[in-house]
């Protein structure tokens, strides 16, 4: 049905510029537009899903220095695994559970896609985190969430950001698989274009699924340097250790993170093994 | 429908295993077909890379940038100037396994210690000798690590290259969506799943077979070698 519609919309002679140019392209229910706004909200949820899903849990098991060999064994089985077949597999069962065709089936597969390169990005930046700072701030007394919450995290960020950037730019390029797979988004026109044999229709389609990859790739490229913590920007060149032991010190002069009263019992051991490093 | 049309009809699989077979082989040879041309053209942009090293930044970006073109879109836009072929199928598939292998190549040939190198000139190698029988040898961990993310990054796109009328096991997977008959849709995506992860296990078995000291220590890989 939708294809016949489309088919309708579009007369085979028209050219590129004439089916972009014309407003009526862009807006009804098969429009650029919806079809757009359709791609964008189900990448947003992807990531959200990805984020909360990898990242709290890669930052944990890094902080605690656990999991090492299982994560790695997760992230490349999780690679590995073709994103189109997942999905594909999943639409059966999708139908059956009552779920329907759409959009479940792809809402998974691309989280599975998405989880990788975010999980990875922080397990990697947190475990990273230089062990001067972690002990300097064990020694001037911030408990092990606060060590991970208020030195590890910030000065993995950069690394964590990268992560999820990459998985966004990733699960951009690929949604418009799901136009194959019984759903709509961006991808459609390339499949209408394809099933009607019309060029138009499908290099319009292939031009403006590359075109939003492209855009979400630079605008998030920007989106990362704007809202990386400027205190560890400046931190990043030259003599990186002290200036994040100073940082990590200045945390004690934060009233939010006021002295506690009872030194936790790590705070020495910290002191005492970053003289150790120190003397070797 | 579920009595009919269950997720896998054994009975369908064994009167289409021909059919299943071949699918299974015309996978296996794009997948192998776009791997080793993907290897050839990036020795030819890696040599290129060492040659002219101001080439190199050009290249690294250009291939990065042929990595981020959506499939659907490198597929669909091919399609009016190829058709339905397996060059369309082709092009895209190589394109995006070159940002992995050049920089596999080049990463490999970095991390030999240069004293490798200077002990190979002090016994009179040329240059071009020392590049392809010293240094590129112990850069081969490095490359199958590489060959190994391409190949089982391809598995996963010839699937996709069904919607340009090749590759083997995605063709099933879309006759059994257009269809609504599930056993030809769980049959191709089981396959194409598991032929990614044996691939990739061979791999890993591979690995450590020709570089047993960076299964232990991946930091000293150069150092051991």
């Amino acid at each position: 049905m939708q294809l016949e519609l489309a088919q309708a919309a579009l007369p085979r002679d028209i050219t590129l510029a004439e089916w972009l140019l014309d407003p009526t392209s862009w807006t009804g229910s098969s429009g650029i537009l919806p079809s757009l706004l359709d791609t964008l909200a189900l990448c947003s949820a992807v990531m959200l899903a990805a984020v909360v899903l990898a990242v709290p849990s890669a930052a944990l098991l890094a902080h605690l220095g656990r999991a090492k060999v299982l994560s790695a064994w997760l992230v490349n089985i999780g690679r590995a695994v073709p994103t189109f077949a997942l999905a594909a597999l999943l639409v059966p069962v999708s139908l059956r559970t009552g779920l329907g065709f759409e959009p479940w089936p792809i809402f998974i597969a691309l989280t599975a896609m998405a989880l990788p390169p975010i999980y990875l990005g922080t397990y990697t930046a947190v475990s990273g985190v230089d062990r001067a700072a972690v002990d300097a701030a064990r020694a001037v007394g911030l408990r092990s969430r606060e060590v991970l919450l208020r030195v590890e995290l910030p000065l993995a960020s950069s690394v964590i950001l990268t992560g999820v950037r990459v998985a966004a730019v990733q699960v951009v390029a690929t949604e418009p698989i799901r136009a194959f797979l019984g759903g709509d988004g961006l991808g459609r026109y390339v499949r209408d274009g394809l099933g009607q044999r019309n060029d138009t229709l499908l290099l319009g389609g292939a031009v403006l699924v590359a075109a939003l990859a492209g855009a979400v790739g630079m605008v998030l490229s920007l989106l990362q340097r704007a809202i990386e913590p400027t205190g560890v920007r400046r931190l990043r060149p030259s003599v990186r250790s002290t200036r994040i032991a100073t940082a990590a010190s200045d945390l004690r002069t934060d009233p939010d993170t006021a002295p506690h009263a009872s030194e936790p019992p790590g705070a020495l051991t910290g002191a005492m093994t970053l003289t150790d490093d120190e003397r070797d | 429908m579920s009595e009919r049309n269950p997720l896998l009809r054994w009975d369908y699989v064994v009167a289409q295993r021909h059919t299943i077979i071949a699918a299974v082989i015309e996978h296996v040879q794009l997948t192998l077909l776009t791997v080793v041309l993907g290897l050839a053209v990036a020795g030819v942009l890696a040599a290129v890379a060492l040659r002219w090293g101001r080439a190199r930044p050009t290249i690294g970006a250009a291939t990065a940038a042929l990595y981020t073109i959506p499939s659907v879109a490198f597929f669909g836009l091919l399609v009016p100037s190829t058709g339905l072929t397996r060059t369309t199928a082709l092009i895209p598939l190589v394109a995006y396994t070159l940002v992995v292998l050049v920089n596999a190549i080049l990463d490999g040939l970095d991390q030999v210690p240069p004293a490798v190198d200077e002990a190979a000139e002090a016994i009179g190698l040329s240059p071009l000798r020392r590049l392809l029988g010293v240094r590129l040898p112990l850069a081969v961990p490095v490359i199958v690590s590489g060959l190994r993310v391409a190949t089982v990054t391809t598995v996963g796109l010839v699937t996709l290259a069904a919607i340009v009328g090749q590759g083997g096991l995605g063709r099933l997977i879309l006759d059994g969506l257009r269809r609504a008959f599930w056993t030809p849709l769980t049959i191709g995506a089981l396959l194409s799943i598991l032929l990614a992860l044996v691939l990739d296990a061979a791999f890993v078995l591979l690995e450590r077979r020709i570089a047993p000291w960076s299964v232990r220590r991946p930091a000293s890989r150069a150092g051991a070698a």
